[in-house]
Protein backbone atom coordinates (compact mmCIF):
# COMPACT_ATOMS: atom_id res chain seq x y z
CA UNK A 1 0.00 0.00 0.00
CA UNK A 2 1.21 3.56 -0.58
CA UNK A 3 3.26 4.73 2.36
CA UNK A 4 3.33 8.47 2.14
CA UNK A 5 1.54 10.92 4.35
CA UNK A 6 0.64 13.19 1.44
CA UNK A 7 -0.23 10.79 -1.33
CA UNK A 8 -3.58 10.93 -3.11
CA UNK A 9 -2.75 7.75 -5.02
CA UNK A 10 -5.66 5.42 -5.68
CA UNK A 11 -5.42 1.66 -5.92
CA UNK A 12 -7.44 0.40 -8.86
CA UNK A 13 -9.21 -2.95 -9.22
CA UNK A 14 -6.29 -4.44 -11.15
CA UNK A 15 -3.86 -3.65 -8.33
CA UNK A 16 -2.30 -0.63 -10.01
CA UNK A 17 -1.50 2.23 -7.68
CA UNK A 18 -2.31 5.33 -9.74
CA UNK A 19 -0.26 8.39 -8.88
CA UNK A 20 -1.67 11.68 -10.15
CA UNK A 21 -0.06 14.98 -11.04
CA UNK A 22 1.88 16.52 -8.13
CA UNK A 23 1.74 13.32 -6.15
CA UNK A 24 3.92 10.42 -5.09
CA UNK A 25 3.57 6.93 -3.69
CA UNK A 26 5.99 4.50 -2.07
CA UNK A 27 5.26 0.86 -1.38
CA UNK A 28 6.68 -2.50 -0.30
CA UNK A 29 3.74 -4.48 -1.66
CA UNK A 30 5.34 -6.99 -4.08
CA UNK A 31 2.10 -7.42 -6.02
CA UNK A 32 1.68 -3.72 -6.74
CA UNK A 33 2.44 -1.77 -9.89
CA UNK A 34 2.92 1.96 -9.48
CA UNK A 35 1.76 3.95 -12.46
CA UNK A 36 1.52 7.59 -13.41
CA UNK A 37 -0.30 8.64 -16.55
CA UNK A 38 0.15 11.34 -19.13
CA UNK A 39 3.48 12.89 -18.35
CA UNK A 40 3.80 15.91 -20.61
CA UNK A 41 6.23 18.57 -19.44
CA UNK A 42 5.94 17.00 -15.98
CA UNK A 43 8.53 14.39 -15.03
CA UNK A 44 7.96 11.02 -13.43
CA UNK A 45 10.78 9.68 -11.25
CA UNK A 46 10.90 6.04 -10.16
CA UNK A 47 13.10 4.61 -7.41
CA UNK A 48 13.58 0.95 -6.58
CA UNK A 49 15.61 -0.89 -3.99
CA UNK A 50 15.94 -4.50 -5.24
CA UNK A 51 17.12 -5.81 -1.85
CA UNK A 52 14.43 -4.22 0.34
CA UNK A 53 11.85 -4.46 -2.48
CA UNK A 54 10.83 -0.87 -1.87
CA UNK A 55 9.51 1.08 -4.84
CA UNK A 56 8.38 4.66 -5.30
CA UNK A 57 7.16 6.99 -7.98
CA UNK A 58 6.81 10.78 -8.13
CA UNK A 59 4.97 12.89 -10.71
CA UNK A 60 6.16 16.48 -10.33
CA UNK A 61 5.06 19.45 -12.39
CA UNK A 62 7.59 22.26 -12.01
CA UNK A 63 11.27 22.55 -11.15
CA UNK A 64 11.47 25.12 -8.39
CA UNK A 65 9.21 25.47 -5.33
CA UNK A 66 10.18 29.12 -4.81
CA UNK A 67 7.54 30.04 -7.41
CA UNK A 68 4.77 29.26 -4.90
CA UNK A 69 5.96 28.49 -1.38
CA UNK A 70 2.43 28.01 -0.08
CA UNK A 71 1.64 25.34 -2.68
CA UNK A 72 5.00 23.70 -2.00
CA UNK A 73 4.05 23.45 1.65
CA UNK A 74 0.67 21.90 0.82
CA UNK A 75 1.86 19.68 -2.06
CA UNK A 76 5.62 19.12 -1.99
CA UNK A 77 5.29 16.62 -4.84
CA UNK A 78 4.34 19.48 -7.16
CA UNK A 79 8.00 20.57 -7.46
CA UNK A 80 11.25 18.76 -8.19
CA UNK A 81 13.21 20.39 -5.37
CA UNK A 82 10.64 19.42 -2.71
CA UNK A 83 9.15 16.28 -4.28
CA UNK A 84 12.37 14.36 -4.95
CA UNK A 85 13.64 14.62 -1.35
CA UNK A 86 10.22 13.55 -0.11
CA UNK A 87 10.18 10.55 -2.45
CA UNK A 88 13.57 9.39 -1.22
CA UNK A 89 12.79 10.00 2.46
CA UNK A 90 9.51 8.06 2.13
CA UNK A 91 11.43 5.12 0.63
CA UNK A 92 14.08 5.23 3.37
CA UNK A 93 11.30 4.94 5.97
CA UNK A 94 10.33 1.63 4.38
CA UNK A 95 13.91 0.33 4.54
CA UNK A 96 15.38 1.45 1.22
CA UNK A 97 19.07 2.38 1.11
CA UNK A 98 20.34 5.17 -1.09
CA UNK A 99 23.30 3.19 -2.45
CA UNK A 100 21.01 0.43 -3.71
CA UNK A 101 18.41 2.62 -5.38
CA UNK A 102 17.79 2.34 -9.10
CA UNK A 103 16.48 5.69 -10.33
CA UNK A 104 14.72 6.30 -13.65
CA UNK A 105 12.96 9.30 -15.18
CA UNK A 106 10.48 9.98 -17.99
CA UNK A 107 8.56 13.00 -19.27
CA UNK A 108 9.90 16.54 -19.58
CA UNK A 109 8.34 17.19 -23.01
CA UNK A 110 7.80 20.65 -24.53
CA UNK A 111 4.98 22.34 -26.39
CA UNK A 112 5.95 23.10 -30.00
CA UNK A 113 7.65 26.37 -30.92
CA UNK A 114 8.32 27.30 -27.35
CA UNK A 115 10.90 29.86 -28.38
CA UNK A 116 12.90 29.67 -25.19
CA UNK A 117 10.57 31.68 -22.99
CA UNK A 118 9.11 28.89 -20.91
CA UNK A 119 10.88 25.58 -21.51
CA UNK A 120 8.98 23.96 -18.66
CA UNK A 121 10.00 20.44 -19.68
CA UNK A 122 13.61 21.40 -20.26
CA UNK A 123 13.87 23.18 -16.92
CA UNK A 124 12.38 20.14 -15.22
CA UNK A 125 15.02 17.96 -16.88
CA UNK A 126 17.80 20.32 -15.83
CA UNK A 127 16.56 20.38 -12.25
CA UNK A 128 16.51 16.60 -11.78
CA UNK A 129 20.01 16.30 -13.21
CA UNK A 130 21.20 19.03 -10.87
CA UNK A 131 19.59 17.41 -7.82
CA UNK A 132 20.88 13.94 -8.68
CA UNK A 133 24.38 15.20 -9.54
CA UNK A 134 24.61 17.02 -6.20
CA UNK A 135 23.56 13.84 -4.41
CA UNK A 136 25.76 11.42 -6.34
CA UNK A 137 22.84 9.63 -7.91
CA UNK A 138 23.00 8.31 -11.46
CA UNK A 139 19.93 7.88 -13.61
CA UNK A 140 19.70 4.25 -14.68
CA UNK A 141 17.31 5.21 -17.49
CA UNK A 142 16.27 8.59 -18.84
CA UNK A 143 13.36 8.81 -21.25
CA UNK A 144 12.76 12.55 -21.39
CA UNK A 145 12.22 15.30 -23.97
CA UNK A 146 10.28 15.59 -27.24
CA UNK A 147 6.62 16.65 -27.44
CA UNK A 148 4.95 13.35 -26.63
CA UNK A 149 3.05 12.20 -23.57
CA UNK A 150 4.25 9.20 -21.64
CA UNK A 151 2.82 6.82 -19.09
CA UNK A 152 5.36 5.51 -16.61
CA UNK A 153 4.97 2.36 -14.54
CA UNK A 154 7.08 0.41 -12.08
CA UNK A 155 6.47 -3.22 -11.08
CA UNK A 156 7.46 -3.80 -7.47
CA UNK A 157 7.99 -7.54 -8.00
CA UNK A 158 11.02 -7.10 -10.26
CA UNK A 159 11.63 -3.35 -10.44
CA UNK A 160 10.98 -3.18 -14.17
CA UNK A 161 10.18 0.28 -15.47
CA UNK A 162 7.95 0.64 -18.50
CA UNK A 163 7.19 3.70 -20.61
CA UNK A 164 4.06 3.68 -22.75
CA UNK A 165 3.27 6.14 -25.55
CA UNK A 166 0.41 5.93 -28.06
CA UNK A 167 -0.25 2.31 -27.14
CA UNK A 168 3.36 1.17 -27.50
CA UNK A 169 5.31 -0.06 -24.49
CA UNK A 170 9.03 -0.06 -23.91
CA UNK A 171 10.95 -1.42 -20.93
CA UNK A 172 13.52 1.23 -20.01
CA UNK A 173 14.89 -0.70 -17.00
CA UNK A 174 16.42 -3.25 -16.97
CA UNK A 175 17.85 -2.36 -20.37
CA UNK B 1 -16.36 23.29 -43.94
CA UNK B 2 -18.19 20.35 -45.53
CA UNK B 3 -16.08 17.97 -43.46
CA UNK B 4 -17.26 19.59 -40.22
CA UNK B 5 -20.91 19.13 -41.17
CA UNK B 6 -20.29 15.58 -42.42
CA UNK B 7 -18.65 14.54 -39.17
CA UNK B 8 -21.40 16.14 -37.06
CA UNK B 9 -24.15 14.58 -39.19
CA UNK B 10 -22.62 11.13 -38.97
CA UNK B 11 -22.66 11.00 -35.18
CA UNK B 12 -25.85 9.29 -34.01
CA UNK B 13 -26.12 11.14 -30.75
CA UNK B 14 -24.35 14.48 -30.47
CA UNK B 15 -23.23 15.59 -27.00
CA UNK B 16 -25.89 17.74 -25.37
CA UNK B 17 -25.33 20.79 -23.20
CA UNK B 18 -27.23 19.96 -20.01
CA UNK B 19 -30.62 21.65 -19.89
CA UNK B 20 -30.04 22.79 -16.31
CA UNK B 21 -27.08 24.86 -17.43
CA UNK B 22 -29.02 26.43 -20.29
CA UNK B 23 -31.92 27.32 -18.01
CA UNK B 24 -29.70 28.66 -15.23
CA UNK B 25 -27.62 30.70 -17.68
CA UNK B 26 -30.77 32.31 -19.03
CA UNK B 27 -32.10 33.02 -15.54
CA UNK B 28 -28.94 34.41 -14.14
CA UNK B 29 -28.49 36.81 -17.03
CA UNK B 30 -32.09 37.95 -16.54
CA UNK B 31 -32.39 40.53 -13.78
CA UNK B 32 -36.00 39.54 -13.23
CA UNK B 33 -35.23 35.92 -12.21
CA UNK B 34 -36.08 35.24 -8.60
CA UNK B 35 -34.53 32.78 -6.22
CA UNK B 36 -37.68 30.65 -6.18
CA UNK B 37 -37.31 29.94 -9.90
CA UNK B 38 -33.63 29.13 -9.52
CA UNK B 39 -34.41 26.86 -6.59
CA UNK B 40 -37.05 25.10 -8.68
CA UNK B 41 -34.53 24.34 -11.46
CA UNK B 42 -31.93 23.12 -8.98
CA UNK B 43 -34.48 21.00 -7.11
CA UNK B 44 -35.19 19.01 -10.27
CA UNK B 45 -31.54 18.13 -10.62
CA UNK B 46 -30.57 15.99 -7.68
CA UNK B 47 -26.84 16.00 -8.37
CA UNK B 48 -26.83 19.79 -8.68
CA UNK B 49 -28.84 20.20 -5.45
CA UNK B 50 -26.31 18.03 -3.66
CA UNK B 51 -23.42 20.06 -5.05
CA UNK B 52 -25.04 23.35 -3.99
CA UNK B 53 -25.64 22.05 -0.46
CA UNK B 54 -22.11 20.69 -0.22
CA UNK B 55 -20.52 23.97 -1.31
CA UNK B 56 -22.72 26.20 0.85
CA UNK B 57 -22.09 24.06 3.91
CA UNK B 58 -18.36 23.65 3.33
CA UNK B 59 -15.53 25.23 5.26
CA UNK B 60 -14.74 27.26 2.15
CA UNK B 61 -17.86 29.30 2.84
CA UNK B 62 -17.14 29.67 6.52
CA UNK B 63 -19.55 27.05 7.82
CA UNK B 64 -20.39 28.04 11.36
CA UNK B 65 -21.98 24.97 12.88
CA UNK B 66 -25.38 25.26 11.18
CA UNK B 67 -26.84 23.47 8.19
CA UNK B 68 -28.24 25.47 5.28
CA UNK B 69 -31.15 24.13 3.27
CA UNK B 70 -31.31 24.47 -0.52
CA UNK B 71 -32.98 27.91 -0.57
CA UNK B 72 -30.59 29.26 2.08
CA UNK B 73 -27.65 27.73 0.22
CA UNK B 74 -28.67 29.45 -3.02
CA UNK B 75 -28.89 32.81 -1.23
CA UNK B 76 -25.58 32.18 0.52
CA UNK B 77 -23.72 31.29 -2.66
CA UNK B 78 -25.18 33.96 -4.92
CA UNK B 79 -26.09 33.80 -8.59
CA UNK B 80 -22.68 33.73 -10.20
CA UNK B 81 -21.32 31.10 -7.86
CA UNK B 82 -24.42 29.05 -8.46
CA UNK B 83 -23.89 29.11 -12.20
CA UNK B 84 -20.24 28.21 -11.65
CA UNK B 85 -21.18 25.20 -9.53
CA UNK B 86 -23.75 24.13 -12.11
CA UNK B 87 -21.19 24.37 -14.90
CA UNK B 88 -18.49 22.50 -13.01
CA UNK B 89 -20.87 19.81 -11.87
CA UNK B 90 -22.67 19.39 -15.18
CA UNK B 91 -19.41 19.41 -17.12
CA UNK B 92 -18.47 16.22 -15.32
CA UNK B 93 -21.40 14.55 -17.11
CA UNK B 94 -20.71 16.20 -20.46
CA UNK B 95 -17.00 15.35 -20.44
CA UNK B 96 -17.36 11.98 -18.79
CA UNK B 97 -15.99 9.97 -21.70
CA UNK B 98 -13.98 10.97 -24.81
CA UNK B 99 -11.35 8.49 -23.84
CA UNK B 100 -10.69 6.25 -26.77
CA UNK B 101 -9.76 8.62 -29.61
CA UNK B 102 -7.43 10.78 -27.54
CA UNK B 103 -6.14 8.10 -25.16
CA UNK B 104 -7.73 9.78 -22.15
CA UNK B 105 -8.79 7.94 -19.04
CA UNK B 106 -12.29 8.40 -17.73
CA UNK B 107 -12.68 11.87 -16.24
CA UNK B 108 -9.50 13.26 -17.78
CA UNK B 109 -11.32 15.49 -20.24
CA UNK B 110 -13.39 16.90 -17.39
CA UNK B 111 -10.21 17.76 -15.51
CA UNK B 112 -8.85 19.42 -18.61
CA UNK B 113 -12.09 21.35 -19.16
CA UNK B 114 -12.27 22.68 -15.62
CA UNK B 115 -8.52 23.29 -15.48
CA UNK B 116 -8.70 25.34 -18.69
CA UNK B 117 -11.66 27.26 -17.28
CA UNK B 118 -9.76 28.10 -14.08
CA UNK B 119 -6.63 29.09 -16.02
CA UNK B 120 -8.61 31.34 -18.39
CA UNK B 121 -10.35 32.93 -15.43
CA UNK B 122 -7.06 33.66 -13.64
CA UNK B 123 -5.57 35.24 -16.76
CA UNK B 124 -8.75 37.27 -17.38
CA UNK B 125 -8.66 38.66 -13.84
CA UNK B 126 -5.05 39.74 -14.23
CA UNK B 127 -5.85 41.57 -17.45
CA UNK B 128 -9.02 43.13 -16.08
CA UNK B 129 -11.00 41.47 -18.88
CA UNK B 130 -14.56 42.78 -18.55
CA UNK B 131 -16.25 39.37 -18.57
CA UNK B 132 -14.31 36.88 -16.48
CA UNK B 133 -17.24 34.44 -16.44
CA UNK B 134 -17.27 34.33 -20.24
CA UNK B 135 -13.60 33.32 -20.18
CA UNK B 136 -14.45 30.60 -17.67
CA UNK B 137 -17.29 29.28 -19.83
CA UNK B 138 -15.23 29.30 -23.05
CA UNK B 139 -12.30 27.65 -21.28
CA UNK B 140 -14.65 24.97 -20.01
CA UNK B 141 -16.20 24.23 -23.40
CA UNK B 142 -13.13 24.64 -25.61
CA UNK B 143 -12.59 20.91 -26.21
CA UNK B 144 -16.20 19.80 -26.81
CA UNK B 145 -15.15 18.93 -30.36
CA UNK B 146 -13.10 16.06 -28.92
CA UNK B 147 -16.36 14.44 -27.80
CA UNK B 148 -17.58 14.41 -31.40
CA UNK B 149 -14.23 13.15 -32.73
CA UNK B 150 -14.34 10.39 -30.14
CA UNK B 151 -17.93 9.42 -31.02
CA UNK B 152 -17.17 9.46 -34.75
CA UNK B 153 -13.70 7.89 -34.99
CA UNK B 154 -13.11 6.13 -31.64
CA UNK B 155 -10.18 3.73 -31.89
CA UNK B 156 -9.68 4.62 -35.59
CA UNK B 157 -8.65 8.17 -34.68
CA UNK B 158 -5.04 7.47 -33.73
CA UNK B 159 -4.00 5.29 -36.70
CA UNK B 160 -5.62 7.76 -39.08
CA UNK B 161 -4.17 10.95 -37.63
CA UNK B 162 -0.67 9.68 -36.71
CA UNK B 163 0.74 9.59 -40.28
CA UNK B 164 -0.19 13.26 -40.66
CA UNK B 165 1.64 14.49 -37.58
CA UNK B 166 5.13 15.23 -38.84
CA UNK B 167 7.79 16.63 -36.48
CA UNK B 168 6.90 20.21 -35.61
CA UNK B 169 3.33 19.71 -36.82
CA UNK B 170 0.47 20.35 -34.39
CA UNK B 171 -2.31 17.89 -33.71
CA UNK B 172 -4.92 20.28 -35.17
CA UNK B 173 -2.92 20.46 -38.42
CA UNK B 174 -2.75 16.66 -38.40
CA UNK B 175 -6.50 16.39 -37.83
CA UNK B 176 -7.23 18.74 -40.75
CA UNK B 177 -4.95 16.69 -43.01
CA UNK B 178 -6.48 13.39 -41.89
CA UNK B 179 -10.16 14.30 -41.57
CA UNK B 180 -10.61 17.64 -43.35
CA UNK B 181 -11.53 19.27 -40.04
CA UNK B 182 -10.08 19.63 -36.56
CA UNK B 183 -11.72 19.24 -33.16
CA UNK B 184 -11.79 23.01 -32.58
CA UNK B 185 -13.79 23.65 -35.78
CA UNK B 186 -16.15 20.82 -34.92
CA UNK B 187 -16.57 22.08 -31.35
CA UNK B 188 -17.44 25.56 -32.67
CA UNK B 189 -20.11 24.14 -34.96
CA UNK B 190 -21.52 22.06 -32.11
CA UNK B 191 -21.71 25.20 -29.94
CA UNK B 192 -23.71 26.93 -32.67
CA UNK B 193 -26.08 23.97 -32.81
CA UNK B 194 -26.52 24.39 -29.06
CA UNK B 195 -27.50 27.99 -29.95
CA UNK B 196 -24.64 29.45 -27.96
CA UNK B 197 -23.56 32.95 -29.05
CA UNK B 198 -21.22 33.25 -32.05
CA UNK B 199 -18.43 34.70 -29.89
CA UNK B 200 -18.38 31.60 -27.67
CA UNK B 201 -18.33 29.36 -30.74
CA UNK B 202 -15.42 31.40 -32.11
CA UNK B 203 -13.51 31.13 -28.83
CA UNK B 204 -13.83 27.35 -29.20
CA UNK B 205 -12.86 27.50 -32.90
CA UNK B 206 -9.71 29.54 -32.20
CA UNK B 207 -8.56 28.02 -28.92
CA UNK B 208 -5.47 26.54 -30.60
CA UNK B 209 -4.92 29.18 -33.29
CA UNK B 210 -6.22 32.58 -32.15
CA UNK B 211 -6.12 35.25 -34.89
CA UNK B 212 -3.32 37.78 -34.39
CA UNK B 213 -4.64 40.47 -36.71
CA UNK B 214 -7.65 42.77 -36.65
CA UNK B 215 -10.54 42.54 -37.30
CA UNK B 216 -10.57 38.91 -36.12
CA UNK B 217 -8.35 39.40 -33.08
CA UNK B 218 -10.21 39.14 -29.77
CA UNK B 219 -8.63 39.19 -26.31
CA UNK B 220 -11.14 36.51 -25.26
CA UNK B 221 -9.65 34.06 -27.78
CA UNK B 222 -6.12 34.88 -26.58
CA UNK B 223 -7.08 34.23 -22.97
CA UNK B 224 -8.78 30.90 -23.73
CA UNK B 225 -5.78 29.86 -25.83
CA UNK B 226 -3.31 30.74 -23.05
CA UNK B 227 -5.51 28.89 -20.55
CA UNK B 228 -5.33 25.81 -22.76
CA UNK B 229 -1.52 25.88 -22.78
CA UNK B 230 -1.36 26.48 -19.01
CA UNK B 231 -3.57 23.44 -18.65
CA UNK B 232 -1.14 21.33 -20.70
CA UNK B 233 1.75 22.48 -18.53
CA UNK B 234 -0.28 21.53 -15.47
CA UNK B 235 -0.43 18.00 -16.87
CA UNK B 236 -4.21 18.04 -17.42
CA UNK B 237 -6.02 16.16 -20.21
CA UNK B 238 -2.84 15.09 -21.95
CA UNK B 239 -3.55 12.11 -24.15
CA UNK B 240 -2.13 10.70 -27.37
CA UNK B 241 -1.84 14.29 -28.60
CA UNK B 242 0.84 15.01 -26.00
CA UNK B 243 2.14 18.58 -26.12
CA UNK B 244 1.89 18.89 -29.89
CA UNK B 245 0.33 22.33 -29.74
CA UNK B 246 1.79 25.80 -30.14
CA UNK B 247 1.54 28.87 -27.96
CA UNK B 248 0.79 31.75 -30.33
CA UNK B 249 3.62 34.32 -30.06
CA UNK B 250 1.21 37.28 -30.18
CA UNK B 251 -0.64 35.84 -27.18
CA UNK B 252 2.57 35.50 -25.17
CA UNK B 253 3.50 39.09 -26.01
CA UNK B 254 0.00 40.54 -25.68
CA UNK B 255 -0.71 38.91 -22.33
CA UNK B 256 2.86 39.58 -21.17
CA UNK B 257 3.04 35.94 -20.22
CA UNK B 258 6.47 35.39 -18.70
CA UNK B 259 7.91 32.23 -17.23
CA UNK B 260 7.21 33.24 -13.65
CA UNK B 261 3.60 34.27 -14.37
CA UNK B 262 2.98 31.07 -16.33
CA UNK B 263 4.38 28.84 -13.58
CA UNK B 264 2.35 30.64 -10.95
CA UNK B 265 -0.78 30.20 -13.08
CA UNK B 266 0.04 26.49 -13.41
CA UNK B 267 0.21 26.07 -9.62
CA UNK B 268 -2.96 28.11 -9.02
CA UNK B 269 -4.90 26.21 -11.69
CA UNK B 270 -3.83 22.87 -10.31
CA UNK B 271 -4.59 23.95 -6.73
CA UNK B 272 -8.10 25.13 -7.61
CA UNK B 273 -8.81 21.89 -9.42
CA UNK B 274 -7.64 19.86 -6.44
CA UNK B 275 -9.88 21.93 -4.13
CA UNK B 276 -12.84 21.34 -6.43
CA UNK B 277 -12.16 17.61 -6.58
CA UNK B 278 -12.00 17.43 -2.81
CA UNK B 279 -15.28 19.33 -2.65
CA UNK B 280 -16.93 17.07 -5.21
CA UNK B 281 -15.81 13.93 -3.48
CA UNK B 282 -17.49 11.87 -6.17
CA UNK B 283 -15.42 13.52 -8.88
CA UNK B 284 -13.98 11.43 -11.71
CA UNK B 285 -10.63 9.75 -11.17
CA UNK B 286 -7.78 11.84 -12.42
CA UNK B 287 -5.22 10.76 -14.95
CA UNK B 288 -5.30 9.34 -18.45
CA UNK B 289 -3.59 6.69 -20.46
CA UNK B 290 -1.37 6.83 -23.47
Amino acid sequence: MPASATTYAKTEIDGKVVVGVADLAVTKDPTATLVTYALGSCIGVTIYDPAAKVAGILHFMLPDSRINAEKAQQSPAMFADTGIPQLFKSAYKLGAKKQRLIVCAAGGAEVLDDDGHFKVGSRNRTMIRKIFWKNNILLAADETGGSISRTLSLKVADGSVIVRNRGKERVIWPQ
Amino acid sequence: MAAVADILESVDRLPALPGTVIRLTAMLTDDQADLGEIEEVARHDEALSMAILRFANSALYGRAGREFNLRQSIVRLGGKMLLRIALEQQASNLFESAGEAYGLRRGALWRGAVGGAFAAEEIAKKHAFPDVDLCFLCGLLRDVGKLVMDAHYGADYLPRVSPHIAPGCTVVEGERAAFGADHAQIGAELALRWRLPQRIADAIRYHHEPPAEEPDHDLLFDIVHAGDIICLWAGLAIGHDGLQYKLAPHVRRGLKLGRREAELDITVTWGRLRELEEMMDDSPTQGKST
